[in-house]
């Protein structure tokens, strides 16, 4: 069954709305609010996005899971039959955007690099859980649980509603707390397998394990360093994209000029 | 000359709070990536690389030019960094990147140039490359014999022939570990730091320091630029091996525009590692010392920070980082250099004699 939108296409505020969901792997940030993305064109049910990174020399792997994410996010918008995703002015563009497009693995659009991006992205994904986790527990002892209720806290014990509800004592008690961050960690858990895995507890330690009472502190001191590294090497490549785009800055080399 | 609230430079050293910091800038390059010396596409990506972190990171009025920025000679670099007394002494670190430079683009000898110049204003690190074989033993024997090296620097992501880079914890590397430890050359710094372009990310890995940090205890590991954009990854071994250290550079520019990341970034540091293993470095030339040390040690913690980290960015913690930590690693007694630089030639060729006037009284 086709409904009127369907027919029409989608809207540029759609397809942001999507893009907003795709990530810098390393920065757990949108490209939208990184801005990222340059240029959204939709022409009945092809859409076209452009988009740039801070630098030339940008891991092609984190610019691949970008521009695949990209492409993926918005062609699951009902009314889109094909997006067209175009990285600009990058060292590796030629290949990523004809693998991207033509839906090639990793591996076949860089034959030479040592593996493909699962591993890069499992790992980064899971600094992303981590610097979520921190966010939701901080929630949780804001909203009044103490270390051990979070610790135990269980995937079921939680609803989601605005505020999220967290029920606790045999689950006796509700408790209210902020619905964002705990929503937002949700999703990267569940990106990450813990939610369907053998343990029923929402919050893990690093390497996925329930966390013992006694090291909930030091678990959370390990999640907070995953958030002040992201935003450290966020301040990193904020600083290289000015510079780079720099009044007078001579282009890096003239195959990377592209106009 | 620079007036910060609690800092007063003059014709004395840095003082906090009335009190003298000596400061040994534990990160210093002499590089040439003249055109002429550039055999390489990657060699000019690396120095535009590098150009863009030193504009990105230094306040406009004291940007070099590009044709500055390629090559500078051992009186310029003596001026800057002795010149205005912005640090008592400097440790070259080099690298090498000889499929990149024709003649190197920091070699061991380039650096010696100044070093033998000034001995005892420098510290002179070599290098070593597992991927050389028994060349590269004799290579850090020499390097040994003929500069007498106290420590090398470690660039993981180096290229040679077909190989983009090598691991710290590999078997070939652990026997240059071994001769290191054999010719009491003790302080290993591998470069573990934002990506240069065109070299790999993931040669910067910071894991594999992990096992050649436990399975050399007798050899210090000083992780240069704290292992961004993994410091979490370097925190959490440091944590665990009391033989590994942080060198600050690339970090320490963060205070210029992002004092308050800046401020996160040292608060996780000292929370994990303390302010015993934490060095100061400037990245010379990629960030000249004199703004950069006033910039850092003007920088607070938020209130906010302080709680959180329960750390304090007090004097002694910034006489340590500044000095007294590599001090340590290299036997440096700093007291003794004080009363020697009131009349060495350094002090007489820019005028210093009274900025070391302080430390008779203070060896009382």
């Amino acid at each position: 069954m086709s409904t009127h939108t369907d027919r029409l296409g989608t809207s540029e505020r759609a397809v942001r709305r999507r893009l907003d969901r795709v990530t810098d792997p390393e920065l757990d940030e949108s490209i939208v609010a990184l801005d990222y993305v340059d240029e959204i064109a939709v022409e009945g049910r092809q859409v076209r996005v452009a988009f740039t990174l801070p630098t030339a020399w940008c891991s092609p792997a984190f610019a691949w899971m970008m521009a695949t994410d990209a492409r993926e996010a918005v062609e699951a918008l009902p009314g889109v039959d094909r997006a067209r995703i175009r990285l600009r002015e990058h060292l590796h563009e030629m290949e990523i955007n004809e693998g991207v497009n033509e839906g090639l693995a990793f591996a076949e659009a860089f034959p030479d690099a040592d593996g493909g991006v699962a591993e890069v992205r499992a790992t980064l994904d899971a600094k992303a859980r981590l610097a979520r986790q921190y966010d939701a527990v901080e929630a949780l002892l804001e909203a009044g649980l103490d270390p051990r209720q979070i610790a135990t806290l269980e995937f079921t014990d939680l609803w989601i509603d605005d505020p999220a509800v967290a029920f606790v004592r045999e689950r006796s008690v509700g408790v209210s707390v902020a619905a964002d961050p705990v929503e937002s960690y949700l999703e990267k858990a569940r990106e990450t397998g813990l939610v369907a895995d053998d343990h029923p507890e929402l919050f893990r330690t690093p390497e996925g394990d329930p966390i013992p009472v006694d090291r909930f502190e030091l678990i959370q001191h390990r999640c907070r360093l995953a958030t002040v590294n992201m935003g450290g090497q966020g301040s990193v490549c904020d600083a290289l994209n000015e510079a780079r785009r720099a009044e007078n800055r001579p282009p890096l080399s003239p195959e990377e000029h592209i106009p | 000359m620079f007036m910060y609230h609690e800092y007063t430079y003059h014709d004395t050293m840095y003082e906090r709070n009335g009190e003298e910091i000596f400061v040994i800038d534990s990160h210093v390059h002499l590089w040439d990536a003249s055109k002429e010396n550039v055999k390489h596409e990657g060699g000019e990506q690396f120095i535009q690389c590098f150009y863009d972190y030193h504009t990105g990171f230094t306040p406009e009025d004291r940007q070099w030019s590009m044709d500055e920025y390629r090559q500078y000679d051992p009186d310029r670099m003596a001026e800057d960094l002795f010149g205005n007394a912005a640090v008592d002494m400097g440790i070259f670190q080099p690298t090498y990147l000889n499929e990149f430079y024709h003649e190197g683009f920091n070699t061991v000898d380039d650096n010696a140039r100044l070093a033998d110049r000034y001995p005892e204003r420098f510290v002179l690190n070599g290098r070593f490359d597992p991927r050389e074989g028994e060349a590269g033993k004799r290579e850090l024997r020499r390097q040994k014999e003929e500069h007498d090296i106290q420590g090398v620097k470690l660039y993981t992501a180096e290229w040679l022939g077909d190989s983009k880079g090598w691991r710290l914890d590999s078997e070939e590397a652990f026997e240059f570990l071994e001769l290191c430890a054999e010719l009491g050359v003790e302080n290993i710094h591998p470069h573990k730091g934002p990506t240069i372009r065109p070299l790999n990310r993931d040669a910067f890995d910071v894991a594999d320091v992990d096992d050649a940090a436990s399975s050399f205890p007798e050899l210090n590991f000083v992780v240069e630029h704290v292992g961004l954009p993994r410091l979490d990854d370097f925190c959490w071994i440091a944590a665990q091996e009391p033989n590994v250290y942080g060198g600050l550079a690339v970090a320490a520019p963060l205070a210029v525009h992002r004092p308050r990341k800046f401020g996160e970034i040292m608060g996780e540091l000292l929370f994990w590692l303390g302010e015993d293993r934490l060095l100061f470095g400037s990245d010379y030339a990629l960030w000249n010392p004199d703004w950069l040390i006033e910039t850092v040690m003007d920088a607070e913690l938020t209130d906010e920070q302080r709680d959180e980290y329960g750390v304090e960015l007090t004097t002694d913690v910034w006489r340590k980082i500044m000095g007294e930590n590599a001090a340590e690693l290299y036997d440096i007694d700093i007291e003794a250099k004080k009363r020697a630089f009131a009349s060495d030639d350094v002090a007489e060729r820019f005028g210093l004699r009274d900025h070391y006037a302080g430390a008779d009284a203070a060896a009382d």
